[in-house]
């Protein structure tokens, strides 16, 4: 299992697009995928559990991957996160 | 695909109230063109632009023109404009044809009908007909389903399950238009589909057999015709297949040029396919009244994070 803490750094947050995004990854993956913001723990597979988090800009969420490809899925969700979506 | 004028006069006859006014030799053209058009210019002789290969329709002005020429000249103009090769003129009105006009058809091998409906109702009615004859068809693999209004076409593999779909969808009152077969017309925009025959609906449910889906559960379980509104294609559920998670974009599908929308939906055991299909039938509902579900959540979602980021900025 991975833990990473990461800061959304995509002006509008984590609306519908980039939720989508983190979505289509995870579900490529094997490994479990979890995001976790304040007291949530959400399914990172699933969209209405991502949107749920309403993972604003400059809040911080931490991402955890469990399973046998977890270090591949771990390194796209950065790589998502740190190019902004490709937003900005 | 051409019709042959017999053919037209036989099927018609009643409908557009027709009778022969020449020989019925004179029935031997073909019908090519699915307009059609009012002489007049081209009896005054101008006929540069003369559209003969449609079926010229002769209402008050050009029977009351024809009149107003003397005998020599009308038999002229109407000699030079039979030498083009019409499929066929027709009276309206119930107006009686000039006497050179039935002598000179008859020689020309041209036929003329005559009917007692008025200029513009036989000329709409005449379209309508026309128009649905030489429709652009065509016919796919599929089942066609009318689910509370909205016209369904599924389609999918042999054997991924359509015609138990439909049947379920069938017990839950909605009706089937055809199983397996589906013939597609385009009618101005609209995509209308039809079964390929005249047989009835009947269905084959492996295992069973064909049944008879009017005998089994009534007149209301079936329809005639329905426009395309949706395809949905049912496919085997994989893993790496990007299906739609929210709904913001459609995808779409061209059928005889026109594009309609088609949801991909994936089918695995124990998932009941007929309740989704019922609820992509009134989602497309909500949709044609104005209600996007998925751009009311991701708007209500966007506000939010506008918010809570400015409440962050404010407190830095």
């Amino acid at each position: 299992m991975i833990r990473k803490k990461i800061k959304i750094e995509n002006k509008l947050g984590l609306h519908a697009r980039p939720a989508t995004m983190i979505v289509k990854t995870a579900t490529q993956y094997r490994s479990d995928c979890r995001l976790i913001k304040d007291d949530m723990d959400i399914n990172g597979k699933s969209i209405m559990g991502v949107m749920m988090l309403a993972a604003e800009y400059g809040s911080e969420i931490e991402l955890v991957t469990d399973g046998i490809d977890e270090e591949h899925l771990m390194n796209e969700l950065v790589n998502l996160f740190k190019s902004k979506f490709n937003e900005e | 695909m051409n019709l042959s004028l017999k053919e037209f006069f036989e099927i018609k006859q009643e409908e557009l109230s027709l009778s022969l006014v020449t020989n019925p030799e004179t029935l031997n053209n073909e019908i090519i063109s699915r307009h059609i058009n009012r002489p007049s210019l081209a009896l005054t002789g101008f006929f540069e632009r003369f559209s003969y290969k449609r079926i010229q329709i002769l209402g008050e002005t050009e029977i009351g023109y024809m009149q107003s020429l003397s005998d020599e000249l009308l038999y002229d103009r109407l000699k030079e404009m039979l030498i083009y090769d019409i499929p066929c003129l027709i009276i309206t009105k119930g107006l009686s044809a000039p006497k050179q006009l039935e002598f000179l058809a008859n020689e020309m091998k041209i036929a003329v009908l005559k009917t007692s409906q008025t200029t513009d109702r036989f000329s709409h009615n005449l379209r309508r007909f026309l128009d649905d004859y030489f429709a652009p068809s065509r016919t796919l693999h599929g089942t066609m389903i009318d689910v509370f209004g909205v016209g369904i076409l599924l389609t999918g593999k042999s054997g991924i399950g359509k015609s138990e779909c439909a049947l379920d969808l069938v017990e839950r009152g909605h009706k089937v238009i055809t199983d397996d077969a589906v013939k597609i017309k385009l009618n101005d925009d609209k995509l209308i589909a039809m079964p390929t025959n005249d047989f009835g609906h009947f269905m084959e449910i492996r295992g069973v057999g064909l049944i008879d889906v009017e005998k089994m559960f009534g007149i209301q379980a079936v329809g005639l015709e329905k426009q395309i509104d949706i395809q949905l294609e049912l496919m085997p559920w994989q893993d790496n297949m990007d299906y739609e998670r929210i709904g913001l974009s459609d995808n779409y599908v061209e059928i005889l040029g026109e594009k309609r929308p088609i949801i991909y939906l994936p089918v695995s055991p124990g998932k009941n396919v007929s309740v989704i299909i019922e609820v992509v039938a009134m989602n497309y509902i909500l949709k044609t009244f104005g209600y996007e579900a998925a751009k009311v959540y991701t708007n209500k979602l966007q506000e939010k994070l506008r918010e809570k980021s400015e409440r962050r900025k404010r407190k830095l």
